[in-house]
């Protein structure tokens, strides 16, 4: 049986669909109600809640930590300051992706990691010989999304944190209905939104606060669904369905570098050693072999697809996790991972990872797409990511 | 000379390696005979009903190595050929915990984090490393080896290829490769994992049926040998055959003799008679003369050329090298007949943990200590047993509401201080010994046994025909390996003798239900290379 | 001194390092030398135990020195015996067996024991003769390389492939046949009796974490007898001796009371070591003669070594389980029995080869043996000047006395030890105790604070199957580089490994200057 979040007992009331997945070993929703697009809508419009507590967590403390994390990330994390986020990945010595997450820096020697797979073992084995600790706090940490353009004055009507203060990738410490909590200004949408962190035993409390006061603003709980939509629309890769975990796959071609993942910018290369530097080095240097771009498909194609099966043009309202082979002419040049509708942009958007001479913005690449059974090709352009970015995120 | 007495091929015993070659043959159009000593075939593949109503796998119970393409090629599941996957494995130890993993990696998982967080994270890691080991090398075991005292240019190039393929996903495989084949099973999981409940019953896999303990250098590739168990493509899947591994053997059987071969039970061999030489027959105990182009020896290396051939017919060196090969049994069987379920202290009440495998590994000094035992001529006073409740899995087994126990248990040296006959006056210390241990995590054991049926090394020998005991027709070591196995030199079924052939586990890849040694004979004898 | 730039810096005075100095100064390199104690040669370098008593070494095997370092040091005075000299194996009842590696010397006394074996002593020696010089092939050359992904490696394996074939068929398949096996089944197929058995295969696991009965441990015997050959005139110091003078000559730099407290490392390259006082050398290139996890683990700033491979030399095992004693004796060492003969070298154990596994047996429980297996010198008999006039000295390696053992190595601990293994031997020498004047007992603790080995094992790693050749100490530092730029080993963590034979050093200085 899937474990429960924290906040289980108030979502499981609330899921009248009956729709959960698998997430880490925890139940977690797809959707509460049988159409995900009014919760797609609330993060977009108002504000979405979304229990995001089966995100594997890590504590690390001590005189070291900043130095293990620093060889353990492609970015420089001893520049972090303290009340910093920090987005980045992490390689294995072939400077291969193992994983992507988050660093909160919370206090001079205490950093909190956030991650997609079990790390543990991994900075376990970095830590060894080094004045650390580490603890692994995914069951003791409980975690909610508040992501919309409503989600700043929902958190203002319920907690006292100075909110006009916390800016893009900042945290802060705050009383939400009397809990303590840690709120940062980050999210997986690509819209204004805060994550908000407390000790598991609070959850329900801070659930409910926040519930209470996002009624006047929409606030609609959310689930995994609509979550996938938006972090599409963000240009967000996803472990497991646009890259590989180094280590949990055998084929060399199926792992993927940092700058193959669109994850480049988050390198610092000239430092201190740490994990895959050399190779990442190297490939700075020769380049490489792929490319994460955004693909747009040609509308205008896609009806003609359809009109010529005598059919109205049908496309899937949930993102889709399937992999669909992208051509440029007759030569397959790569594989586009994700796919969704966007109902705000009004197109069919899409990741994909390319061939790096295949890939400068505006080409134009050909998608696989089945209708009737037959496999046919629809026309996408390569665009700029994110499709999706709203000024609000970053503002102060 | 009578018409009736003459075959193609003469296969001497009955066991599931004889059968899969005389099916191989016979499909191929050969006139096929299999002499079989006892009443049923099988070998050490049966079912016996050793208690009113209760049927026993009574030497192998588990089937997981049988290679699929032999299923597909005799159509062994029309035959009654079916695998009851076997999904659990309980593990109780002395502090009251227990592991239980299963198929649900998830449920895994947090089964080995209360031991180790890090461990539970590292466990499907391993299973995948492990799988990729065992694809690298499962080309091997579907083919003859290659022998590199050969200057056969084919042969080099076999070798090559061979190189090629361990070699070709880079050093950091390679390594792995050796260290696989020469590192003892504990010392390669401890490079992977730290927890103690973990590995002690992880590594117990690398010992069993061979003398050796999970310290032993070597034992680490036994590891991989049984995590290349294939059921349904499924990769490292243990199961119980329903009806009991007899079902396996007639199954085989069924096969055969649809493709015409002939299966003569209580017709043991006497000798195989030699012209010059060159084998042209055999000679039953009853006096009867067989004769055939080719004859085939379904049994172990020892019992072929001293049994059946004769030291006096082979030369010195030969013999020097078939004595040289070790057979060293190292393991008993003890089956019960049970009243009702065995009730764990740890975990109480019937439930999937008793479906599967249940490994009696508390921790590594223990399972080495029982090693220790047996290197000096004892058999363990705390073996490490490996149990199986089939009448769970299958009830068709046992009478309604009964149940039968299989307890594979290490070690029982054949060799003891006082010589393997002493076995006659240890049966039942043994026997004592295995409940005794037992009994320390299921108390309620010594109340529910309707009927114990204690198997020692000497048994398996006496009534089995398994020369010193050997599970495997002779001890799985390095040294006794492809080109090696069983004479250097005669590693490609054949044998110094013309027309006499090799067929059974002594040979290459070696023992468990795996049918590929007679398979793969067959393919010799007809003069086919497979794949 | 005020050029303080050097080609090579060399961690570590041992033997290895000073051979890997010798080698890389032949060659015009400037070398410096860095040792930690306050005297070369490491665990070779002689010791005055007891006032006036000198050990030579903990060392104290020194038939397998590569026959060209003896040659090159020939000029500097090293010098080696001009007869070898038995094993002697005492037995419980005073009968006992001396063993030469000398088939007719040694038919005389195995004779004794077992007519049979006698003769199969011949037929073994004249095999261990046959694929002698194949064996050394391996033992002297750089390890094979481990793939044929180029055509160069393909080139090199073919060749040491037919020089394996070059065996014969028969001895060829007896070697692969052998190299996997356990020493006593190998020993057993060959001998009936048990004492010489046990006798012969007690080198194959000494200062090793494996008994007779572990696999792999033949072929460390068949390394063993083959690399055999006279011993070295005054032991393991007249090594160090003559290396030093050597390097000397060639204006190598040695410096004592050096600790270095870790390798420099810019860019990826080593440039240089640092030393526990803080004072900086600057090298192009370091060797370390040190053991790998030292060299690597500890030296080395974390993170300068890819995660992988700072996992697989952590998991290098290397548990120590040789103890050292050193007597002090009034008077000679008399064996039961043998009491009128000169016994050089002798090893003790309990007679049989489940005797010696029994010792082994213990130390996995990470106890001391109950009745440990002794490897006896009394170096004094060649060399009187180690003791005052007709005193001696007694050289002991005990197995096994693991590092990690159950209490840890307090002061009682090694005391029980000492007195362990000196009864152990007074069995035999029943006038043992009488004469002890002095004694020191290292622990294998005591030989890891004092010699800066890693756990204490004298071989910096397991002579073990899968730490050997291309493996040893990793597959990617096999070839005596790592990953870092300039950052070479040369110690006995490397291929061939342990003993006294230098081997390692020169191939890993050979390997740096390697275009």
């Amino acid at each position: 049986m899937p474990l429960h979040t924290p906040f289980h007992e108030r979502t499981a009331a609330l899921c009248t669909s009956y729709q959960w997945k698998d997430w880490a070993g925890h139940a977690a929703v797809c959707r509460y109600a049988h159409s995900h697009e009014p919760e797609y809508y609330a993060f977009r419009q108002s504000a979405g809640l979304i229990d995001v507590s089966p995100l594997y967590k890590y504590e690390v403390r001590g005189p070291d930590a900043a130095r293990l994390l620093a060889r353990m990330m492609v970015r420089d994390i001893a520049k972090l300051r303290i009340g910093r986020v920090t987005y980045c990945c992490w390689c294995d010595d072939h400077g291969k992706v193992i994983d992507d997450g988050t660093v909160t820096r919370l206090d001079e020697d205490w950093y909190r990691v956030t991650a997609a797979e079990p790390t543990l073992h991994w900075l376990q084995r970095l830590g060894r010989g080094m004045q650390v600790r580490i603890e692994d706090a995914s069951a003791s940490l409980a975690a909610l999304a508040l992501q919309g353009p409503n989600a700043r004055a929902v958190l203002a009507a319920c907690s006292d944190a100075d909110l006009d203060g916390l800016r893009f990738f900042r945290v802060t410490t705050a009383k939400l209905d009397g809990v303590d909590v840690w709120i940062t200004r980050t999210g997986y949408t690509g819209d204004l939104g805060y994550e908000i962190w407390t000790q598991s035993e609070n959850a329900l409390r801070m659930w409910d606060a926040l519930v209470a006061a996002g009624t006047a603003f929409g606030l609609r709980p959310c689930g995994l669904d609509a979550l996938d939509m938006t972090r599409i629309e963000a240009g967000f890769v996803l472990a497991g369905v646009d890259y590989f975990s180094a280590p949990r796959v055998v084929l060399e071609s199926r792992k993927s570098t940092p700058n193959e993942i669109g994850l480049g910018w988050t390198i610092d290369l000239e430092r201190d050693p740490f994990i895959g530097q050399d190779a990442l080095r190297r490939e700075k240097k020769y380049g490489s072999a792929w490319q994460l771009v955004g693909l747009e498909v040609d509308w205008a194609t896609l009806e003609a697809l359809y009109d010529s099966y005598g059919l109205p043009t049908y496309l899937p309202a949930e993102a889709c996790r399937s992999a669909l082979p992208v051509y440029r002419g007759r030569r397959q040049v790569g594989q586009a991972t994700s796919h969704t509708w966007s109902p705000l942009l009004k197109k069919q958007l899409s990741l994909a990872t390319v061939r790096l001479e295949d890939a400068a913005l505006g080409n134009e690449l050909q998608i696989e797409h089945t209708v009737e059974f037959e496999r046919r090709t629809t026309k996408a352009m390569i665009v700029p990511m994110p499709f999706f970015n709203p000024t609000r995120k970053r503002k102060p | 000379m009578a018409k009736a007495n003459r075959y193609d091929a003469i296969l001497i015993g009955g066991g599931h390696n004889a059968l899969t070659c005389a099916a191989y043959l016979a499909k191929a159009g050969k006139k096929v005979v299999v002499l079989e000593r006892r009443h049923l075939v099988g070998g050490a593949t049966i079912t016996e009903e050793i208690h009113p109503g209760f049927h026993f796998s009574a030497c192998s119970y588990v089937v997981s190595l049988l290679r699929p393409w032999i299923v597909r090629d005799l159509n062994l599941p029309k035959h009654g050929y079916e695998v009851i996957p076997l999904e659990e494995t309980f593990t109780p130890f002395p502090d009251g915990r227990y592991l239980l993993r299963d198929a649900d990696p998830e449920r895994t998982r947090r089964a080995i984090a209360q031991f180790s967080q890090r461990d539970a994270e590292i466990y499907p890691m391993f299973g995948q490393a492990m799988s990729e080991l065992g694809r690298q090398v499962k080309p091997i075991i579907d083919q003859p080896p290659p022998d590199p005292s050969s200057f056969d240019p084919r042969e080099l190039f076999k070798l090559l290829g061979l190189g090629k393929t361990i070699t070709q996903k880079g050093d950091d495989w390679t390594a792995a490769h050796v260290k696989m084949l020469t590192m003892s099973a504990v010392d390669f999981l401890s490079e992977w994992f730290e927890s103690e409940h973990l590995i002690a019953p992880m590594s117990v896999s690398g010992i069993i049926g061979t003398f050796l303990g999970i310290r032993s250098p070597g034992t680490a590739y036994v590891l991989l040998h049984h995590y290349m168990g294939e059921i349904d493509g499924a990769f490292r899947a243990w199961g119980l055959p329903r009806g009991g591994t007899g079902a396996v053997a007639e199954a085989i059987a069924s096969s055969a003799r649809s493709f015409g071969a002939e299966i003569r039970t209580e017709a043991a061999v006497e000798h195989v008679i030699l012209d010059g030489d060159r084998a042209t027959g055999v000679v039953l105990e009853n006096g009867d003369q067989l004769h055939a182009d080719t004859v085939i020896s379904g049994c172990d290396p020892h019992r072929t050329f001293f049994g059946f051939v004769g030291e006096q017919n082979l030369d010195s060196e030969f013999t020097t090298q078939i004595k040289r090969f070790k057979m060293r049994g190292s393991s008993g069987k003890v089956n019960l007949a049970l009243d009702a379920l065995p009730e764990f202290t740890c975990k109480p009440g019937v439930g999937r943990h008793l479906y599967g495998d249940i490994t009696i590994a508390p921790d590594i000094d223990t399972l080495e200590r029982a090693y220790d035992d047996a290197k000096y001529g004892e058999f363990s006073k705390k073996p490490f047993m490996d149990i199986v409740i089939p009448s769970l899995n299958d009830p068709s087994v046992a009478p309604p509401g009964k149940h039968t126990m299989s307890m594979f248990v290490q070690y029982a040296p054949y060799k003891l201080k006082n010589g393997p006959q002493d076995w006659e006056n240890l049966r039942e210390a043994f026997g004592d010994a295995v409940i005794d241990h037992l009994a320390e995590y299921a108390p309620n054991i010594k109340d529910i046994i309707l009927h114990r049926h204690v198997l020692t090394p000497w048994d398996l020998e006496q009534t089995y025909g398994l020369t010193e005991g050997n599970i495997f027709h002779g001890e799985l070591s390095l040294e006794q390996l492809a080109f090696l196995r069983p004479a250097p030199g005669w590693a490609r079924y054949r044998t110094p003798i013309r027309n006499l052939w090799m067929c059974a586990s002594g040979t290459h890849p070696g023992g468990g239900i795996m049918g590929s040694p007679g398979a793969m004979c067959a393919f010799a004898v007809l003069g086919e290379e497979r794949r | 001194m005020s050029d303080r730039s050097y080609d090579v810096a060399v961690i570590g005075a041992g033997h290895n390092g000073l051979a890997a100095a010798l080698t890389l100064a032949t060659d015009r390199r400037k070398v410096v030398v860095l040792e930690a104690r306050d005297q070369p040669g490491g665990l070779c370098s002689a010791r005055e135990f007891h006032p006036g008593y000198t050990a030579p070494g903990v060392h104290q095997d020194t038939s397998g020195l590569q026959p060209a370092l003896a040659d090159r040091l020939a000029p500097h005075g090293l010098r080696l015996r001009k007869e070898e000299f038995p094993v002697y194996a005492p037995s419980e009842s005073g009968k006992g067996v001396r063993v030469w590696r000398d088939a007719n010397r040694a038919h005389g006394e195995i004779v004794g024991l077992s007519e049979k074996d006698a003769e199969a002593y011949r037929d073994w020696r004249a095999f261990l003769d046959r694929v002698g010089p194949f064996v050394r092939s391996v033992l002297e050359n750089a390890p094979p390389p481990m793939n044929v992904s180029s055509l160069a490696s393909l080139w090199e394996l073919g060749r040491r492939g037919l020089a394996l074939r070059m065996l014969g068929t028969k001895d060829m398949t007896e070697v692969m046949r052998i190299a996997p096996m356990c020493v006593a089944d190998w020993l057993q197929e060959n001998f009936e009796s048990e004492l010489l058995c046990e006798a012969l295969a007690a080198p194959a696991v000494q200062n090793t974490f494996t008994g007779p009965w572990s696999a792999g441990s033949a072929v460390q015997l068949l390394f063993h007898q083959c690399r055999a050959q006279n011993e070295i005139v005054g032991g393991a110091p007249a090594l160090i001796d003559a290396l030093v003078a050597a390097c000397e000559a060639r204006g190598v730099e040695i410096r004592c009371n050096a600790p270095v407290a870790n390798i420099r490392v810019r860019d990826g390259r080593a440039g240089g070591v640092v030393l526990a006082d803080g004072d900086a050398i600057d090298a192009r290139q370091v060797a370390a003669a040190c053991d790998p996890k030292r060299a690597l683990l500890d030296l080395l700033a974390p993170g300068w070594l890819p995660v992988d491979l700072e996992e697989r030399i952590g998991n290098v095992r290397a548990r120590g389980t040789t103890a050292v004693v050193w007597l002090a004796l009034s008077d000679s060492v008399q064996f039961a029995g043998r009491e009128d003969q000169r016994i050089e070298a002798a090893r003790v154990g309990g007679g049989t080869l489940d005797d010696l596994e029994r010792a082994f047996d213990c130390a996995k429980y990470r106890r001391v043996s109950d009745t440990p297996a002794l490897d006896v010198r009394v170096p004094t008999i060649a060399n009187p000047g180690l003791a005052p006039n007709k005193h001696h000295v007694v050289t002991i390696h005990a197995s096994f006395a693991p590092f990690d053992v159950d209490g840890g190595w307090t002061d009682a601990a090694r005391n029980e030890l000492g007195d362990r293994i000196v009864d152990r031997l007074a069995a035999h020498v029943p006038t043992l105790k009488s004469r002890i004047v002095g004694c020191e007992v290292l622990t294998p603790d005591d030989l890891a604070r004092e010699y800066h080995v890693t756990n204490g094992h004298l071989h910096h790693g397991e002579h073990a199957l899968d730490q050997m050749l291309f493996m040893r100490p990793t597959p990617s530092c096999a070839h005596y580089a790592t990953p870092i730029d300039g950052l070479w080993l040369c110690g006995s963590g490397s291929h061939p490994g342990g003993g006294v034979t230098g081997t390692p050093g020169t191939l890993g200085a050979l390997a740096l200057m390697a275009p």
